[in-house]
């Protein structure tokens, strides 16, 4: 530690501070406007001047390192004549329009003027009058309140890994703006309005709505990904009118990614149910809370007490709480029935999967800051800053910031990929491969840690390996031989080296035996679960599974939903009309439902098939706990009335069980929190007892003469299942579906950037998607974003038998 | 697209550093000097070569003043504007220049023989008032002189 004096007190620093980190650790403040902890000191503002003793110049505490017996001064008549100084200069361009900019009240330059002022210029000097920049989505520029301190831009780079804006011209003419001054198109994360000390950059979706002393700010959970950041949400008049990230809070620290920055007026919805419905003489109408539970007690006894317990079926929710998701797994064993699964059959399950025959553990939580300490980082086929964002941000900041080696195995050019030490740009859906290929490249040069030839199935994984030498895998994932021994030597070389991998639910190149070669690499080093970096998919995906939605000795989604098993179903907050694999296949068998209830808070495509629709309260209507990736059981809060008549969905659940006189436990709230609590304390206890799982690459459905491309689903970093496509804030950056081709597969098949292009499967079934021509893709391969009813990508995908990658042969034309 | 010339030489400049955004006003200026400007398109692919992104290397290119980013004329006359020429001249000679062209400061003539454009001191204040054209400098100029000046500049 390193030892100082500030304002005659002694303080301690760790070695590599500056002073303004020593201050400000120790509660000292000195302004600063162009320091960020996040980034690298920039020295721009020079409104963190200090006094050193024995030094004639003044010091810019937010980059001069702490030393040690330094005494410094923060607060004397000099530092204040200077600080003044700085900010006469830059009042001299400022516009000063206060009364109508929307940062007044929080707004930096304001706070500092106030206190030092109030300052009579002795310039004369121009006003800028540059026109506002508006036309981009979300997220407008005034050039004119710039005061030119470089956040933004340093937070777009250094921070994000984007580098959407700089700053453009010299001097007086200076200004912030993508090249050549074109309208922004970047990711909208808005990270760079929060970083900004005034009202230079702001989010459209808040402009004049406010001034923010009317505000009240309440921090909920974001209800998206699985990554559970804290968003300050600020509300006027009953509603939600913007989103922060406050420097410090939550798990995220003030990071937001676009889901959680923008996507919170999905709530506001105006197709909000507000009453149950009942199908009567084929329609859906209106009904009360007595008839519709009435009905479906009536209902669900008589198809019980006819055709068995075992007729009937439940999908769960992993956005809904743990609250939620508890009550209904109870209702569903208070029935006596165990068919009880959720969507996450197509995504986290298969790492629960992979994980129970590897550790037998179901459910591996993740540290957020973990990716800080890994010296070497493989990520595998997983676009992490899209799917979990804010943990994606950490990888990148070890390799960035920290300067770990980044290995990157991935067809598509994802953010990751573009930063990365090395891209091995495989061939889709082929990871286990390469993975089986390192792990073979390690054991022939007897890099790998001895202590892996005492795990359970060493030797059987050695035979398997056999046949996947680095030749015969560089044929299979289309990288060198070369690389692929690399890879194995840089591996093995990690002090400590971390593994990545996310599956996402409408994801179709990974399945579990992706996972499991991961986890075999994992123990071939010699490591345990904690090397491995598999963050669950959504805000409640594991308190879902804990809460015991998760087929034990039931039927799963499959067997409910692709094969004519059930009589009723009960559906929780899920669309699979639109979200699962095989859409139409789902469909078919929906409507083949003698009893379909839906519970959710919109008329879903699937609650148009439904006979009883449930309106049920949204996230910020309704509190309740979410336990995302991290596996740390997080309170997310009311900040809004219910809309119309809809409930919490775990109320209607007990009042329905109450009414069917079934045995619900909990009467309230506190009490069901508490029966949780001791639920969930069990979760993650069971005992880690590792073994090699060898694992073939799976077979795939291989591209052909008539269909010769493979279409891979996924996630935008924008937006969240089917959910954030009803938020207008998120839609008016991206509203549409589009299927990303690489420039020489548009030319052989004349497919044309920005037009409506034909995707055919085998069997014949086809949807219409707008192109967009580039080289994220590799040739062969063609992305589209799983988001979009209306694009009905789900019709060309398919569930998989064996959790393996269902991957899709197609062909495309323009159209 | 850069041709293969231009390709060549700004690797060997980046090839100069440990990271090849180092190269990039050297780069700028090799892509000035086989076209005269730099373009929009010019500075997406000088980027990508350098892997920096576009708004980066703008930011590069705008902040220096002689990295045009329009296009200039087959000549360029720079005229300095700084103290010693300001009292001994300037004016003068400007005026006849924007006569004679019958453009103003910053302006192309429509043949696109010359570009006008302001600088600062070119060290030759023992000669102000003075001009700089391409790389010649004059000095103790009068506006009588400019025809025979220009006419050297086709
Ligand atoms: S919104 Fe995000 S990506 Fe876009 S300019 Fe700001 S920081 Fe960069
Ligand atoms: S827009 Fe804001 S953050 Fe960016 S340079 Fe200007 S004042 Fe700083
Ligand atoms: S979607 Fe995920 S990463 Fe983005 S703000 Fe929400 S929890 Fe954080
Ligand atoms: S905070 Fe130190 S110079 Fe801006
Ligand atoms: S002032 Fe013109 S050359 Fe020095």
């Amino acid at each position: 530690m390193i030892e100082l004096t500030i304002n005659g007190i002694k303080v301690q620093t760790p070695p590599k501070t500056t002073i303004l980190q020593a201050a400000l650790a120790n509660g000292i403040y000195i302004p600063h406007l162009c320091w960020d902890r996040r980034l690298t000191p920039y020295g721009g503002c020079r409104l963190c001047l200090v006094e050193v003793e024995g030094q004639k110049k003044l010091f810019a505490a937010c980059s001069s390192p702490a030393e040690n017996n330094m005494v410094v001064h923060t607060e004397t008549p000099k530092l204040e004549k200077a600080r003044k100084t700085v900010l006469e200069l830059l009042l001299v361009h400022h516009p000063l329009d206060c009364p109508i900019c929307d940062k007044a009240g929080e707004c930096e330059l304001q706070e500092l003027a106030f206190k030092y002022g109030p300052a009579e210029s002795r310039f004369a000097a121009e006003r800028k009058h540059d026109p506002e920049s508006l036309a981009a989505p979300l997220i407008e520029r005034n050039p004119n309140r710039c005061i030119l301190c470089g956040k933004c831009v340093r937070v777009c780079r250094e921070h994000q890994g984007v580098g959407a804006i700089n700053l453009l011209g010299r001097g007086f003419k200076s200004k912030v703006s993508p090249a050549f001054e074109e309208t922004l198109d970047c990711e909208f994360c808005g990270q760079c309005v929060d970083a900004c000390p005034v009202g230079a950059l702001g989010t459209k979706p808040f402009r004049y709505r406010s001034r923010v002393w009317f505000l009240e700010d309440k921090e909920n959970i974001c209800p998206y990904c699985g990554v559970g950041c804290t968003t300050t949400l600020s509300l006027r008049e009953g509603k939600i009118v913007r989103a922060r990230g406050i420097d410090g809070t939550g798990i995220n620290e003030g990071d937001l990614c676009p889901r959680g920055r923008f996507g919170f007026d999905y709530i506001e919805s105006e197709h909000r149910l507000t009453t149950p419905l009942i199908r009567k003489e084929g329609n859906l109408q209106p009904a009360t809370w007595e008839e519709a539970l009435g009905y479906i007690s009536e209902r669900l006894s008589e198809i019980k007490s006819r055709f068995g317990a075992e007729t009937i079926g439940a999908i769960g929710s992993e956005r809904c709480s743990v609250e939620d998701n508890y009550m209904l797994k109870k209702f569903m064993d208070a029935l006596g029935s165990k068919n009880i699964d959720s969507r996450a059959h197509f995504g986290y399950g298969k790492i629960s999967e992979a994980l129970k025959k590897a550790f037998n553990i179901r459910a591996l939580p993740v540290e957020l800051n973990a990716p800080l300490k890994a010296d070497v980082l493989f990520v595998l086929e997983s676009d992490l800053t899209s799917t979990h964002p804010i943990y994606g941000l950490k990888v990148l900041a070890a390799k960035r910031d920290l300067g770990a080696t980044l290995l990157v195995a991935d067809p598509k050019q994802t953010k990751l990929a573009r930063w990365a030490t090395r891209w091995m740009r495989i061939k889709p859906a082929t990871g286990a491969a390469l993975v089986n290929g390192i792990m073979k490249a390690m054991l022939d040069e007897g890099i790998y840690d001895k202590k892996a030839e005492g795990t359970h199935g060493f030797d059987a994984l050695k035979e398997a390996l056999a046949k996947y030498t680095p030749e015969k895998v560089s044929e299979i994932t289309g990288i060198s031989a070369d690389e692929i021994r690399n890879a194995a030597k840089t591996l093995a070389s990690a002090r400590n080296p971390m593994l990545f991998a996310s599956i996402g639910s409408s994801e179709n190149t990974k399945g579990t035996g992706t996972m499991l070669a991961l986890m075999d690499l994992c123990l071939l080093l010699g490591r345990g679960p904690e090397a491995l970096g598999l963050p669950a998919e959504f805000a409640d995906t594991l308190g879902m599974l804990e809460a015991g939605v998760r087929p034990e000795g039931g039927l799963n989604v499959e067997d409910m939903l692709y094969r004519p098993n059930l009589r009723a179903l009960y559906i929780m907050g899920e669309n699979p009309a639109v979200t699962f694999p095989d859409a139409a296949k789902a469909e078919e068998v929906l409507k083949g439902i003698e009893f379909l209830v839906v519970q959710d808070i919109l008329l879903t495509e699937t609650a148009q098939m439904a006979h009883v629709v449930l309106p049920a309260a949204s996230w910020a209507e309704k509190e309740g706990f979410f336990v995302g990736a991290t596996g740390k059981p997080q309170k997310f809060i009311k900040c809004l009335p219910e809309t119309g008549s809809s409930m919490p969905d775990w109320q209607i659940l007990r009042n329905l069980g109450r009414l069917m006189q079934l045995d619900m436990g909990a009467k309230d709230e506190e009490g069901l929190d508490a029966e949780i609590a001791n639920h969930l304390s069990l979760c993650f206890r069971e005992q880690a007892a590792a073994s090699f799982v060898p694992v073939e690459q799976a077979e795939m459905e291989m591209p052909d003469s008539g269909h010769p491309l493979i279409l891979a689903t996924g996630i935008l970093m924008q937006h969240s299942g089917s959910l954030t496509t009803i938020s207008k804030n998120i839609s008016s950056a991206i509203a549409d579906a589009y299927i990303q081709v690489n420039p020489r597969d548009a030319k052989t098949y004349g497919v044309v950037d920005e037009k409506f292009t034909k995707i055919t499967a085998k069997d014949g079934a086809s949807i219409y998607v707008k192109a967009k021509v580039t080289d994220e893709v590799p040739e062969g391969m063609l992305f589209v974003p799983a988001h979009f009813a209306h694009a009905r990508v789900n019709l060309l995908t398919k569930p998989s038998a064996n959790g393996e990658a269902p991957t899709v042969a197609v062909k495309i034309e323009g159209a | 697209m850069l041709s293969e010339e231009e390709r060549k030489e700004i690797e060997a400049e980046a090839g100069q550093y440990d990271r090849k955004e180092a190269g990039s006003v050297e780069a700028l200026k090799v892509v000035q000097r086989h076209r005269g400007w730099v373009s929009d398109e010019a500075i997406r692919d000088i980027s990508a070569a350098l892997d920096m992104t576009p708004d980066e290397l703008d930011a590069v290119a705008t902040f220096y003043s002689f990295i045009f980013r329009r296009e200039v004329g087959r000549n360029l006359i720079l005229v300095c504007d700084s103290v010693a020429c300001y009292v001994m001249g300037y004016q003068g000679v400007l005026d006849s220049i924007k006569e004679k062209l019958g453009i103003d400061l910053g302006g192309t003539t429509e043949d696109r023989r010359f570009t006008l454009l302001p600088i600062s001191c070119l060290g030759q204040c023992d000669k102000a008032p003075a001009i700089m054209i391409n790389e010649d400098i004059y000095g103790n100029l009068g506006p009588e002189m400019l025809d025979s000046i220009l006419s050297r500049y086709k």
